[in-house]
């Protein structure tokens, strides 16, 4: 059973009212109310870990890119040993940014201020006209540097977290690592960002978009109704809700609210070949139909990278979409071109809050290092045609989410309940290839669900 | 990726519109007709007649609108970022975002409401007879529903027009939009 959450709001109403557990039901309260994002704040982005960049966009010493960890600028930056850092990009001394470029390169960031200068690792260098001691002499040089995050980087990607007691980064992952790796951790040079993000900003609540990113696998049969217009998930426009290959596979998720969609490898197949999967093995199967962003010359090198049961999940049921808790979303998705060209579109979006009525989406587009470079133009062509600004999948999304908003704002509105009441329940099918929280056939809202738990655990613990 | 952090001065992210130096006057025949093309293709756009649209696209349409990146120091100009884009189509792709328009895009369903101004229009010649560099200022005022608030955008955009079949095609777009990050939620219109 679940402890009673001890938050209580203002006005007397608790975290358990607005979260109901008994009928899987969430207050539409939850996305306009200024109390509980101030909470969310302190409670979420300011204790978990947070996405941030990509160890290639800061490939040399002084290489740096400002980004935000919800509304604290910060400076991922590599200092001069090849470390990376993350800082607050509050100059300790007047509060002006040390850093206004959005990327480049420095061996030191100077306030335009009052000229205060720090390290490309934070670390206080000075302040101008040496004598006359501008910092003065109650605080020690090495308090005076730039306030540091704590750092973990995985698969290249580059997390942030300003709770240092907090879990280490493996523990944040949890049962879900195995699968991450799937897509992070799985060649010699591992991904590769193809140019900086795009940035964007929509007039709806960051939790709109968060809880999406709990693998909401039901919108798709409607909202993008036209990736089946397209027959890009199988079925005719005609036989949408009655034959959708797509939306069968395998849910995961686990109580640190993560998930991952995977789907068969050999419905996809079906849809873009007559051929079948029946008696290939393994590596044929690979072969076949190589999971989205693998080239067949970059096969071999999952066996190094990978245990053969990871392999196997790839070659059969690949992760395709899905997100991390809390504002994190990944595509790994087919995209299938009409002109012979690289398929597949690896992207990662941040929701960033920027108040409790606006969130940055940043779009994060990827391909494999070492893949041809015709493949990385074709793939970064796939991602921006289907994700981010323009693509046609996330149009959708862009327009749809800020009408929610305005709904969460009436006074009737608000108290109208968001449903997760269709659920699979965990059942692990036989042979299943991992650990988590395991939820197969057609999608359902258990992973959506197992989002909600996972805010409200640490919106309870102040 | 292009590094740049430490990428080395690149003049093609430098903001200079127009490099040809072989002006079209204003007033002359051609700069009347092209500019004339220019009007029409927004009144196309905003119409939402896309079968219109897309007969003055030519079937070499290269389509694109690079990020911008604010930077300081010796790179502060070159703010142009062409690795990564906000469009990246070609002819192909533009057909199927306008097919997609006509079926289940609830992006654009229904409608925004768009006012294309296009302004300060260069006119220059090419080294190839017929094409002909055109660079314009573009302001976009968007309806969505009854939002009372408008989306907007500004931006230049970089063209190149094919004088073919007793009229103008549109050869080669690029859209340089003002923005870092952008004050408008999707990209679901043409610029």
């Amino acid at each position: 059973m679940l402890q009673k959450s001890r938050l209580v709001l203002r006005d007397g109403t608790t975290l358990d009212e607005l979260i109901d557990v008994d009928m899987n039901e969430v207050s539409m309260r939850v996305m306009s109310d200024e109390e509980l994002y101030a909470h969310e704040m302190e409670r979420i982005f300011a204790k978990t870990w947070l996405l941030l960049a990509h160890e290639t966009e800061i490939p040399n010493p002084g290489d740096f890119v400002m980004r935000d960890m919800a509304e604290d600028n910060v400076i991922v930056s590599r200092d001069r040993a090849g470390e990376i850092h993350v800082m607050l990009n509050v100059c300790p001394h007047r509060g002006m940014k040390v850093c206004l470029a959005e990327a480049g390169n420095a061996a030191s960031h100077r306030c335009i201020y009052h000229g205060w200068a720090f390290k490309s690792d934070g670390s206080f260098l000075g302040a101008p006209v040496e004598r006359e001691r501008m910092h003065g002499d109650k605080r020690g040089k090495e308090e005076l540097g730039l306030k540091k995050a704590r750092v973990h980087v995985y698969g290249g990607l580059i997390f942030a977290t300003w709770n240092y007691e907090g879990p280490t980064f493996e523990e944040f992952l949890g049962d879900t690592k195995f699968y991450f790796d799937q897509l992070f951790c799985r060649t010699d040079g591992g991904l590769e960002m193809l140019g900086p993000p795009q940035r964007f900003v929509l007039p709806c609540n960051w939790k709109i978009p968060g809880e999406q990113s709990g693998s909401d696998g039901f919108h798709t049969l409607t909202l993008h109704r036209s990736l089946m217009e397209g027959g890009i998930m199988g079925g005719t426009a005609e036989s949408i809700y009655d034959n959708a290959p797509g939306m069968y596979g395998v849910d995961i998720s686990c109580k640190q609210g993560h998930s991952l969609r995977c789907l068969e490898a050999a419905l996809t197949f079906k849809m873009f070949s007559n051929m079948s999967f029946e008696g290939k093995t393994v590596d044929e199967r690979l072969h076949m139909l190589p999971p989205p962003g693998i080239t067949p010359e970059l096969i071999p090198q999952l066996y190094k990278h990978l245990s053969p049961t990871q392999i196997e999940q790839l070659a059969t049921c690949p992760p395709q979409v899905g997100g991390m808790f809390p504002n994190i979303l990944f595509a790994f998705i087919f995209a299938p071109r009409t002109d012979g060209g690289a398929s597949g579109a690896l992207a990662l979006h941040t929701y960033v809050p920027k108040g409790p009525n606006h969130v940055e989406f940043v779009n994060f587009i990827f391909a494999e290092k070492d893949a041809p470079e015709q493949v990385k133009r074709d793939m970064l062509q796939n991602s921006i045609q289907q994700t981010g600004t323009s693509g046609t999948i996330e149009q959708d999304d862009a327009d749809t989410w800020p009408q929610i908003m305005r709904n969460a704002r009436g006074v009737m509105g608000k108290g109208m309940t968001l449903k997760y009441q269709a659920l699979t329940g965990h059942q692990k099918p036989e042979g299943w290839y991992g650990d988590g929280l395991i939820y197969p056939g057609f999608t359902k809202d258990d992973t959506q669900w197992n989002w909600w738990l996972a805010y409200r655990d640490l919106m309870s613990d102040a | 990726m292009t590094n740049y952090a430490t990428a080395a001065v690149d003049k093609s992210a430098v903001m200079r519109g127009l490099t040809s130096k072989t002006r079209v006057p204003l007033g002359s025949e051609i700069y009347n007709r092209i500019l004339e093309t220019l009007y029409d293709e927004a009144a196309a756009l905003d119409e939402r007649r896309f079968d219109d649209w897309v007969a003055m696209l030519h079937p070499e349409l290269i389509y694109t609108a690079p990020i911008r990146l604010t930077r300081t120091g010796p790179n502060r100009d070159r703010d142009v970022v062409r690795t990564m884009k906000h469009f990246d189509d070609d002819y192909n792709s533009i057909l199927m975002r306008t097919g997609r328009l006509g079926k289940s895009a609830w992006a654009e369903d229904p409608p925004s409401r768009c006012r294309r101004f296009v302004t300060n229009v260069r006119v220059a010649e090419t080294e190839t007879p017929d094409d002909y560099e055109v660079v314009s200022y573009l302001f976009v005022e968007r309806s969505r529903g009854d939002n009372w608030v408008n989306e907007r955008l500004t931006a230049e955009r970089r063209d190149l027009w094919r004088f073919a079949d007793g009229g103008y095609k549109l050869v080669r777009r690029e859209i340089i939009v003002d923005q870092s990050t952008l004050s408008m939620s999707n990209f679901a219109i043409f610029f």
